[in-house]
C-alpha cells in the first residue's frame, strides 16, 4: 500500500516535470522540504486543530482575503475587491473570474456561499469547528459565478479577520457529505489528492511522516516557482536539525533556540521576526475563587509583576530570541497592540514595598502571611510548554526574595486545564500557572479568551468582569477600525491594570534555510503559515 | 488428556484475562483528569455550541455506564470505535501505526535476543575471566542507559553518515526496489540498534545466569568426562536445557512488540504505535487509548499463552 503510494507520487510529480532534476532556468523548479515539529493533524477543516493544517489549507483552498506583505493589512486573494453597504451589514466580494478546481470543475462565488451557508446551518453540529467564522452571518448569495454577497444580523467589527481564516471548499465534493444532519461534514477523511484552488495540490499525507503537495497547474493566481514543497515531522529538534545540517531537508520551519548557532555556523540563512507567541504567568482572577483570595487584589498583582525578571527569563529561556511581554494583543500585530503600554520593572524593593503597605508580615521562615495564611502558591505547570521549567526556576528564588513560596505542580496539559478550570469549569480553587498563547493578527480572539462566555472554553484565567464583556462586544460590532483600534487598545489598558496575566516574553519566529534557496519569507507565524501564500509562492533556487 | 486439560486452562485463563483487561482499560482512562472535548475545542475560532457539540459526538454528554455497553457492544461487532482526534476509525489508525513499528521494533528485538544470547553463553563459558567481566560490563552499561540519551548519542555521532529521523525519504524520486530498500535499511539502523543495545543486556544477565546453572549440572561433567568437545556440550546439553527462562523472555519482549518503543519513536521521529498511544494519552482520545491497549493486551496474553505451551513442549515434568 505504502509502496503504491510512493508510485503514485512519484508518477505525478514526473508528471510535472520536476523530477528532482536540476532546472534549466537554474532559478525555477525543484522540490523544497521543509521541517516540521508541528505536524498536521487532520486534513478536514472541520476536524483539524494544529496550525500546520491550518497552514495546508492556506495553501490548498481558495480564501477570499489574505495578509499583505507586511503580515499587517488585508490584501486581495479569491476575492480582487469588496465593498459594504446596509450600514456594514452586507458585504459584496467580487471574485475571480473563470477559476477552476484542481480536478477541473469551475470554481465560483457559488461553492463561497455554498460553504457559508453550510457553515451557518451546522454551526452547532459537524460544523462547529468553523461556527464563530460565521458568527452574526443569516445567509450568503451567490447571484453570479463572481460576486458573493453576504447578509449578518448586525454590522460586525471583523469581517475580513474572520474570512481571511475562511477556507472556501468544492461544493461539488463536500456537499456529499453533509448527512445526519451535517454530522458527516467531520468523518470526510479528505485524502489525497484533496480537491483545491490553492497554489499547490495536497498530493501525498501520512500522519507524523509527510505532506507533499504539488504546483496546482489550474491555479488561478500567480503560479508558484517551484514545482512541489514537502513538510516533514519530526519529533525531536536535534534530529530535525541534524537533517538540515545533512541537506536531508532544506529548511526548518521553527527553529529551537540552542540550534541557532550550530545553523548559522553551518551556512544556513536564519530569519528572526518577532512572532505572535507570549509566554504568560497567569493569577486566577476568578472574583469568586475560594481559597487565597489576596491573590485578587491589584496591588498584590503588581508588586509579583515588579519581582518578574523578564530579562533573565529571555536570555536563559529563550537565549536571546525573544522580546519582554507587557500586553494580551503582541506588538507584532501592528496597530492593534497598545504602544502606551510597557514592561514592568524588575524591582524586588519596590514588590516588598508594596506588599509591606498591605500589611503582610514576614514569618519566622520569611514568608508572608496574608489573611491569616502564609503566601505560599502551587503554580501549574503544563509539560508540552517547553520554556515552563526553567521559567518556573527563575521566578521562584526572586518570589522567595519578596516572601512569596512558590511550589511547581507539573501536569500535562490536559490534566492542567482540568485542575485549573475546576471544579465544572468554575475556577474556584487554582492560585496561579504558567502558560503560552499564540495570537492571530486581528485581535479579536485574544481578547475573547478572558471574556465570561470563555468559562470551560479557552479562559484559564478565570477573569469574568461584565465592565470588559461590555467593551469585548462593542469592539465585535465597531466596523470602523480607527474606532474599534481605540477600543481595543482601551481593553489592552484595562486588563495590564487587572492583570489576569503578567506578560512574560514575546517569542521570536526563528526560520532557518539552505543558502540554495532564496525568497523564503518569515513571518510572525513562521514561512508555513495561514497568513499568507507569500513565502512558498516566492520561493525558487538560487 | 492431561496435555489437552492444561491447554484448554490455559486458553480459559486467557480469555479471561483479555475480559478483565477490557474492562479496565475503559475505567483507568476516565479516571485521568481532563477530557478530550476540553483540548478539541480549543480552536481559535471556537463557540461554546462547539463543546456540546463535541460531547454529544464522542457520546461523552451519556453516563459512564451506557458509554461501557456501547463500548462493548461495538468490540462484539469488530468495531474499536471512532478516534476523537482524526474522526478515522480506530483500527485503521491503529493498523497504519503498527506497520510502521513492525518492522522496527522486531529488528531491534531480534538484534538484542541474538547480541544478548550470544555474550551471555560467552560470559557463562568463560567464567571468571576478564571475557566475562568485559562481557557484563558492557552489557550492564548499555541495559543502564536511559533509551533517549543513547538515541540522542547516536544522533549525533552519526548525523551526516545515516538518517536521523523518519521512516524513509519520502522526497526520493522514482527510487528502484534496491534504492528503496536501502534508503528504508538506513533509516531503520538508528533506530532499531538503539533498541537492540538497550534490551540485549536483559538477556546477557538471563542467559549467562541459566547456562551457568546447567553448566554446573552432573550430566555436562558426565559430557566433559565422555570427551565431546566443548561445542558440542554447549549446544546440545547446556544451552538446551537453559532455554526455559530464555523462552520466557523471549515471549514476553515479542508480546511488547506492538506497544512500540516510545522514547525510539519519539528520538528518530518513527511514526509507530508508541507515538500514536502516547498521543492519544495527552488527547484523552479513550477510542484510540482503548484501541491499543487491547491490541497490547491481546499481543501479550497471546505471546504468554504461546510461552506457556512452549513449555509444555520443552519441559515435560509440566504435564507430569
Amino acid at each position: 500500500m505504502r509502496r503504491a503510494a510512493l508510485v503514485l507520487l512519484v508518477l505525478a510529480l514526473a508528471a510535472a516535470g520536476c523530477g528532482g532534476k536540476s532546472s534549466k532556468s537554474g532559478s525555477a523548479g525543484g522540490t523544497f522540504r521543509i521541517g516540521s515539529s508541528s505536524g498536521i493533524d487532520s486534513l478536514n477543516p472541520y476536524v483539524a486543530f494544529n496550525q500546520d493544517a491550518y497552514s495546508t489549507f492556506q495553501y490548498v483552498y481558495p480564501i477570499l482575503v489574505q495578509y499583505d506583505a507586511t503580515n499587517k493589512h488585508f490584501a486581495p486573494f479569491f476575492a480582487r475587491s469588496w465593498k459594504t453597504s446596509d450600514a456594514g451589514k452586507t458585504w459584496t466580494f467580487h471574485t475571480v473570474p473563470n477559476a477552476k478546481w484542481s480536478d477541473g470543475k469551475p470554481l465560483t462565488a457559488a461553492d463561497a456561499a455554498w460553504t457559508i451557508n453550510t457553515d451557518v446551518k451546522y454551526a452547532s453540529g459537524g460544523a462547529a469547528n468553523e461556527a464563530g467564522l460565521v458568527a452574526h452571518i443569516t445567509r450568503a448569495d451567490a447571484p453570479n459565478p463572481t460576486t458573493l454577497v453576504v447578509h449578518y444580523k448586525q454590522a460586525p467589527g471583523n469581517v475580513l479577520g474572520q474570512f481571511q481564516q475562511f477556507f472556501i471548499l468544492p461544493k461539488h465534493v463536500w456537499s456529499k457529505h453533509i448527512g445526519h444532519k451535517g454530522a458527516d461534514l467531520k468523518t470526510f477523511p479528505n485524502n489525497p489528492p484533496v480537491v483545491g484552488s490553492g497554489p499547490f495540490t495536497l498530493v501525498k499525507y501520512q500522519k507524523n511522516e509527510i505532506a507533499l503537495f504539488k504546483r496546482n497547474g489550474s491555479y488561478w493566481g500567480t503560479k508558484p516557482k517551484i514545482d512541489a514543497f514537502g513538510l516533514r515531522m519530526f519529533s525531536n529538534d536535534d534530529a530535525m536539525i541534524s537533517a538540515l545540517k545533512a541537506h536531508e531537508i532544506d529548511a526548518v520551519e521553527a527553529v529551537p533556540a540552542t540550534g541557532i548557532k550550530t545553523l548559522k555556523g553551518a551556512g544556513f540563512a536564519v530569519s528572526d521576526v518577532p512572532g505572535l507567541d507570549q509566554t504568560d504567568f497567569i493569577i486566577n482572577s476568578n472574583p469568586r475563587k475560594l481559597h487565597h483570595r489576596e491573590l485578587l487584589n491589584l496591588k498584590v498583582k503588581e508588586a509579583f509583576a515588579h519581582a518578574v525578571d523578564r530579562q533573565q527569563i529571555i536570555s536563559v529561556v529563550f537565549l536571546g530570541t525573544a522580546k519582554p511581554a507587557y500586553s494580551i494583543v503582541p506588538p507584532s500585530t501592528g496597530a492593534w497592540s497598545n504602544p502606551n503600554l510597557k514592561p514592568e520593572t524588575f524591582d524586588v524593593a519596590l514588590a516588598n514595598k508594596i506588599l509591606d503597605g498591605l500589611g503582610y508580615k514576614r514569618g519566622s521562615d520569611g514568608i508572608r502571611v496574608a489573611d491569616g495564611h502564609k503566601m505560599s502558591y502551587d503554580v501549574i505547570t503544563p509539560t508540552s510548554v517547553s520554556s515552563a521549567n526553567r521559567t518556573f526556576q527563575i521566578l521562584q528564588p526572586d518570589f522567595r526574595k519578596i516572601g512569596v513560596q512558590l511550589k511547581q505542580k507539573a501536569l500535562d496539559a490536559t490534566a492542567a486545564f482540568a485542575e485549573m478550570s475546576a471544579p465544572n469549569n468554575k475556577y474556584l480553587n487554582y492560585d496561579l500557572a504558567l502558560w503560552d498563547w499564540t495570537s492571530l493578527i486581528d485581535p479579536d480572539f485574544m481578547l475573547s479568551v478572558v471574556t465570561c462566555a470563555q468559562y470551560g472554553g479557552w479562559s484559564d484565567s478565570g477573569y469574568c468582569d461584565k465592565h470588559y464583556d461590555a467593551m469585548y462586544s462593542q469592539q465585535q460590532l465597531t466596523p470602523n477600525q480607527d474606532a474599534r483600534r481605540a477600543l481595543v487598545w482601551k481593553m489592552q489598558k484595562y486588563l495590564y491594570d487587572h492583570r489576569p496575566y503578567i506578560w512574560l516574553a514575546n517569542d521570536d519566529s526563528v526560520a532557518a534555510v539552505s543558502p540554495k534557496w532564496d525568497g523564503f519569507v518569515n513571518t510572525p507565524q513562521g514561512p508555513f503559515n495561514e497568513l499568507s501564500i507569500r513565502s512558498l509562492t516566492t520561493l525558487h533556487k538560487k | 488428556m492431561r496435555g489437552a486439560d492444561y491447554v484448554i486452562k490455559r486458553l480459559g485463563f486467557a480469555v479471561v484475562t483479555v475480559f478483565v483487561a477490557i474492562s479496565l482499560n475503559f475505567a483507568l482512562f476516565r479516571l485521568a483528569p481532563g477530557s478530550a472535548v476540553s483540548n478539541l475545542a480549543r480552536v481559535p475560532h471556537a463557540t461554546p455550541e462547539l463543546h456540546q457539540a463535541l460531547k454529544r459526538e464522542f457520546g461523552l454528554d451519556k453516563s459512564k455506564g451506557a458509554q461501557y455497553v456501547i463500548y462493548l457492544k461495538q468490540l462484539v461487532r469488530g468495531n474499536l470505535g471512532v478516534s476523537f482526534e482524526n474522526q478515522q476509525p480506530v483500527s485503521h489508525n491503529l493498523w497504519v501505526a503498527l506497520k510502521n513499528t513492525l518492522p522496527m521494533v522486531l529488528l531491534g528485538t531480534l538484534f538484542s535476543i541474538v547480541l544478548g544470547t550470544l555474550t551471555g553463553v560467552v560470559a557463562a563459558w568463560r567464567r571468571g575471566t576478564a571475557v566475562e567481566g568485559a562481557t557484563v560490563t558492557t552489557a550492564l552499561g548499555f541495559y543502564s542507559m536511559p533509551t533517549h540519551w543513547l538515541g540522542l548519542m547516536l544522533v549525533i555521532l552519526f548525523s551526516g553518515v545515516l538518517p536521523t529521523g523518519g521512516m524513509t525519504n519520502d522526497f526520493l524520486i522514482n527510487p528502484s526496489f534496491w534504492t528503496h530498500l536501502k534508503d528504508l535499511a538506513a533509516h531503520i539502523a538508528l533506530p532499531s540498534l538503539t533498541l537492540g543495545l538497550v534490551l540485549y543486556g536483559e538477556y546477557t544477565l538471563i542467559v549467562r545466569s541459566a547456562m551457568l546453572e546447567t553448566l554446573g549440572e552432573d550430566y555436562i561433567l558426565t559430557a566433559r568426562a565422555k570427551g565431546l568437545r566443548p561445542w558440542a556440550i554447549l549446544r546440545r546439553h547446556a544451552l538446551r536445557n537453559a532455554m526455559l527462562p530464555i523462552a520466557t523472555l523471549v515471549a514476553l519482549s515479542l508480546g511488547y512488540i506492538v506497544a512500540g518503543a516510545i522514547l525510539v519513536e519519539t528520538v528518530f521521529s518513527w511514526p509507530g504505535i508508541g507515538r500514536a498511544v502516547y498521543e492519544a494519552v495527552l488527547q484523552r482520545d479513550y477510542p484510540m487509548l482503548q484501541g491499543g491497549f487491547l491490541l497490547l493486551t491481546i499481543s501479550v496474553v497471546f505471546f504468554n499463552l504461546v510461552a506457556d505451551l512452549l513449555y509444555f513442549k520443552l519441559d515435560p515434568r509440566i504435564t507430569q
